[in-house]
């Protein structure tokens, strides 16, 4: 017997560790297998431990019928709807005044009790993660049953318009922290019976639901199975946001690229959904998170399909070239001004050389002090309250702007590029993007420093080996540029009229090619 | 589930229609004005690299299919099931060799080059270590991935290509084309034989007996080949021409490196850039750069397939100072140019000789 435990033991310790880990999750849930116990008494005092007896736990107790049967119900006060809960089951519970002939649990449970999302349990545990999910658990006197009902409640935030991705056209719905709604925005725009919500449960502590959310029929179910391998992965307490999600099943942790999108839009999700891609919901976080994704898409929004295929185009066309200037501005300037001032103009050599005269730092200097006091202004932004925001604006544009061309630190022409710096950055649809970005910024102007353009070129090839290098679920991050998808062009270089967008993205190896509806796609 | 085949070295038909012409086209395309200018008359070269390019495709369209005929094997097995197993070793060595030497010369050549048109400050050594090292990152990544580079730079050359093509119209003086074929049949013979060696990429399209293996099945490949290698006579063709109708074929053979000073002839439009060869040659660089990644990594394919069971980053390592020290080995250009003739010479035999022979034997075995 002792030889068969060793080798179980053997065994076990040579399963991967996911797998472990799984079972360990398991083990601790049938740790506390608590069964509940008849008396009621007992068991709101073992339902009051197990919470610490809180005070905002609700006991209230009642006779049942004209039985007089004693029953408990029990929820938090914070987490439930109250109205709900005063008219759909305590009131009717009380109304009822008639004699149970049969099994008056069953009984209140099918015909008094006007909730529709009504469960028997029977276990400590399960009642007790029901009420901290914002049900209400009603006891029963003599019954080792628990009836569970949700009526989840409490203050939420109403459907606003996302801040972090706003459109001047398109809809204005953004998704909010409860992922129900979140879920039901989605269900809003899909009305396809094979829209599926796959719900996980992340965060040992935390008991997050996370759902996973595709159109059965359309994706590649390879992709599900791989994310449904990484999510079970997830070891933590809490997830505040799909951000630690995103972070737990990503590719590589070592990018500086975003390899899931992250959206507050229920139409970027709708049309990923439908390009074959899958979403997740997390709950308690307005955000989305999108896979896979490629570079194109980082610079796509999705107000490119909401206009005309011309403009859409020319709107696309000024992202790239702005998403150039954030990168390279700064690094040519400082390449062209340090080591190949012979390949400007003539006359702009003398403009410059005329605004740098007084200057007592090398171009790389400048160059550097102005980015970084650009970022500073831009961290300070963020984290100061919206009332003060302003004040930096205005302090921000007095430093830069007038005092330090003025004081003779900076010469006003690095003033212009740190400012057309700046502005082309904040056109990148996607704020983790724009990050990346940023971050490459300061790769390119070190490299332009000590190599001039050719450094600028080998750290520019050095970028594309780690994309072409990089996979986001499988799928390189360089698609559709390499490996050449020459059909998914027509909605990654331009955008083609949403006539000729029939089919969606080849390098999704979607099993439905072609979307019926000639419906745009790809986000 | 080969969507998520982490291991997946798989490549299509239409990555080795880019990728033929992301190795071919290097160091060789910015100097090939000179050496048909230097044995032809005024614009006869044309005729040598049309008659070169079908030789350089026929070539192409042999190893290509060769390989295709045994889809997913390596050189080295279909070599030994071909002839045995000791000489398929030798000749995979015989390439290895190479690429180590392809490498070498494109890190020195862009090394020189550097030196003459950006900067004549910084040492020849500190250039080409730079450029070595991002090479030694490209090879250190999946093989696939260096195909996806491929197809990411391609588009890049060709427009700088077509960009300075076009911008130099300005300047083309048409009595540059006269006399019209006054060459005798030697210069034809050898300006062939230069542009053979060029539009080869000096012999680096043997290579692909390595990496056709990499395509699941293919049967459209020689199809493709033949329309990447056409890309690469197209463009030599139009530089070559744009070179001669604008310098004159006098001045041409002189220029020691006729495409970049074609691109200091266009004037940028709007006056942005002076001095656009700066621009070209820097853009030109991540064409030299893909040559050598593909060489660099044929030759760890090379010795992957002779020692399957060793970490493939542990050749890179290997071989990466042995690339530096014989980059380093000439002491000035005309070496430089010495040894790229060598090898150009030495890999254009080696890969023309072995595909022969492997089609002599293929074709008698079956």
């Amino acid at each position: 017997m002792k030889a068969g435990d060793i080798m179980k033991r053997r065994s076990e310790t040579t399963r991967s560790t996911a797998q472990k880990q799984s079972n360990k999750q398991e083990s601790a849930k049938q740790e506390f297998p608590i069964e509940i116990e008849s008396s009621l008494d007992k068991n709101i005092e073992s339902i009051k431990q197990m919470l610490g007896d809180p005070q905002d736990l609700v006991i209230r107790e009642l006779t049942v019928g004209a039985n007089n049967i004693k029953g408990a119900m029990v929820y938090i006060s914070g987490l439930i709807d109250k109205e709900l809960v005063n008219n759909n089951i305590l009131k009717t519970i009380q109304m009822n005044l008639k004699h149970f002939d049969t099994d008056p649990l069953d009984n209140i449970c099918q015909e008094v009790i006007a909730i529709t999302d009504i469960n028997k349990v029977t276990t400590l545990d399960k009642v007790s993660y029901a009420i901290l999910s914002g049900s209400t658990a009603f006891y029963l006197e003599g019954y080792t049953t628990v009836l569970v009902m949700g009526a989840a409640g409490g203050e939420s935030r109403s459907i606003e318009e996302p801040p972090s991705e706003a459109l001047l056209r398109g809809p204005r719905e953004g998704f909010v922290e409860k992922i129900d709604t979140n879920m039901a925005l989605v269900r809003r725009d899909i009305r396809d019976p094979n829209l599926r919500f796959k719900t996980y449960e992340v965060g040992r502590r935390s008991k997050q639901k996370v759902v996973v959310c595709y159109v059965d029929g359309i994706v590649d179910p390879a992709l599900v199975e791989e994310i449904n391998r990484r999510l079970k992965s997830i070891d933590t307490d809490y997830a505040m946001d799909s951000g630690q999600i995103e972070q737990w099943i990503e590719d590589s942790f070592l990018s500086p690229f975003p390899q899931m999108n992250d959206t507050e839009r229920p139409d970027r999700v709708s049309t990923s959904l439908l390009a074959g891609k899958v979403a997740i919901l997390v709950e308690g976080t307005p955000f989305a998170i999108v896979a896979p994704t490629t570079i194109a898409d980082a610079l796509s929004s999705m107000e490119d399909y909401n206009h005309r295929w011309l403009t859409g185009t020319i709107i696309r066309f000024l992202r790239y070239l702005s998403a150039f200037i954030a990168m390279f501005l700064p690094s040519l300037y400082i390449a062209l001004v340090s080591y190949h001032p012979e390949m400007l103009p003539t006359h702009l050599v003398f403009s410059i050389a005329a605004s740098r005269e007084g200057v007592p730092f090398p171009s790389v200097v400048e160059a550097l002090a102005m980015a970084i006091t650009f970022e500073l202004l831009h961290e300070a932004g963020v984290r100061l309250p919206k009332l003060i925001g302003s004040t930096i604006g205005i302090v921000g544009g007095l430093v830069i702007g007038e005092a330090a061309v003025s004081a003779g630190v900076v010469s006003p022409i690095m003033v212009i590029i740190t400012a057309l710096t700046a502005i082309a950055s904040f056109t990148t649809p996607q704020y983790s993007v724009a990050l990346a970005f940023r971050t490459i910024r300061f790769v390119f102007m070190i490299a332009a420093a000590v190599f001039g353009l050719y450094g600028i070129i080998l750290v520019y090839i050095m970028v594309n080996i780690h994309l072409v290098n990089l996979k986001s679920f499988g799928v390189p991050y360089s698609v559709p540029f390499g490996p050449v998808f020459f059909k998914d062009w027509k909605d990654m270089v331009i955008r083609a009229p949403i006539m000729m967008l029939t089919r969606r993205p080849a390098y999704m190896k979607t099993n439905d090619e072609k979307s019926k509806d000639k419906d745009v796609h790809s986000s | 589930m080969k969507n998520f085949n982490y291991s997946d070295e798989n490549i299509y038909d239409r990555d080795i229609l880019i990728a033929i012409p992301s190795m071919v086209i290097a160091v060789a395309t910015l100097f090939l004005p000179r050496e048909l200018a230097s044995v032809t008359i005024a614009l006869d070269g044309i005729l040598a690299l049309l008659i070169g390019g079908s030789i350089t495709i026929l070539i192409t369209w042999m190893i290509v299919k060769l390989a295709s005929r045994f889809p997913q094997q390596s050189f080295l097995t279909y070599t030994s099931l071909l002839i045995n197993k000791p000489i398929a070793v030798l000749l995979t060595c015989f390439f290895i060799w190479y690429g180590i030497l392809v490498v070498s010369y494109e890190v020195r050549a862009i090394a020189t080059i550097s030196h003459l048109y950006l900067f004549d400050k910084t040492p020849i050594e500190v250039i080409a270590l730079n450029f070595l090292l991002v090479v030694v990152y490209a090879v250190s990544g999946s093989r696939s991935a260096i195909f996806r580079l491929n197809a990411l730079f391609f588009p890049i050359i060709i427009l700088i290509a077509m960009f300075v093509t076009i911008l130099s119209f300005r300047f083309v003086v048409i009595d540059n084309i006269y006399p019209i074929l006054q060459t005798d049949v030697k210069g034809y013979i050898e300006a062939t034989k230069k542009s053979v060696i060029s539009l080869s990429g000096y012999g680096q399209i043997g290579f692909l007996l390595f990496y056709i293996s990499l395509i699941r099945n293919p049967v459209k490949t020689p199809g493709k080949a033949v329309f990447g290698m056409s890309s690469v006579i197209g463009i030599n063709l139009l530089i070559y021409t744009m070179c001669i109708t604008v310098f004159g074929n006098l001045a041409t053979s002189n220029l020691m490196f006729p495409t970049i000073e074609l691109a200091r002839t266009v004037e940028f439009p709007g006056g942005f850039f002076n001095r656009f060869e700066s621009l070209f040659f820097v853009v030109w660089t991540i064409a030299i750069f893909t040559t050598s990644v593909i060489a660099f990594d044929a030759a760890v394919m090379g010795l992957q397939s002779l020692l399957p069971k060793v970490n493939k980053l542990k050749f890179v390592f290997f071989l990466s100072p042995c690339i530096y020290f014989l980059s380093s080995l000439p002491k000035h250009s005309p070496e430089v140019g010495d040894a790229g003739r060598l090898i150009g010479t030495y890999g254009l035999t080696l890969t023309v000789t072995v595909t022969i022979i492997l089609w002599i034997i293929y074709i008698v075995r079956k």
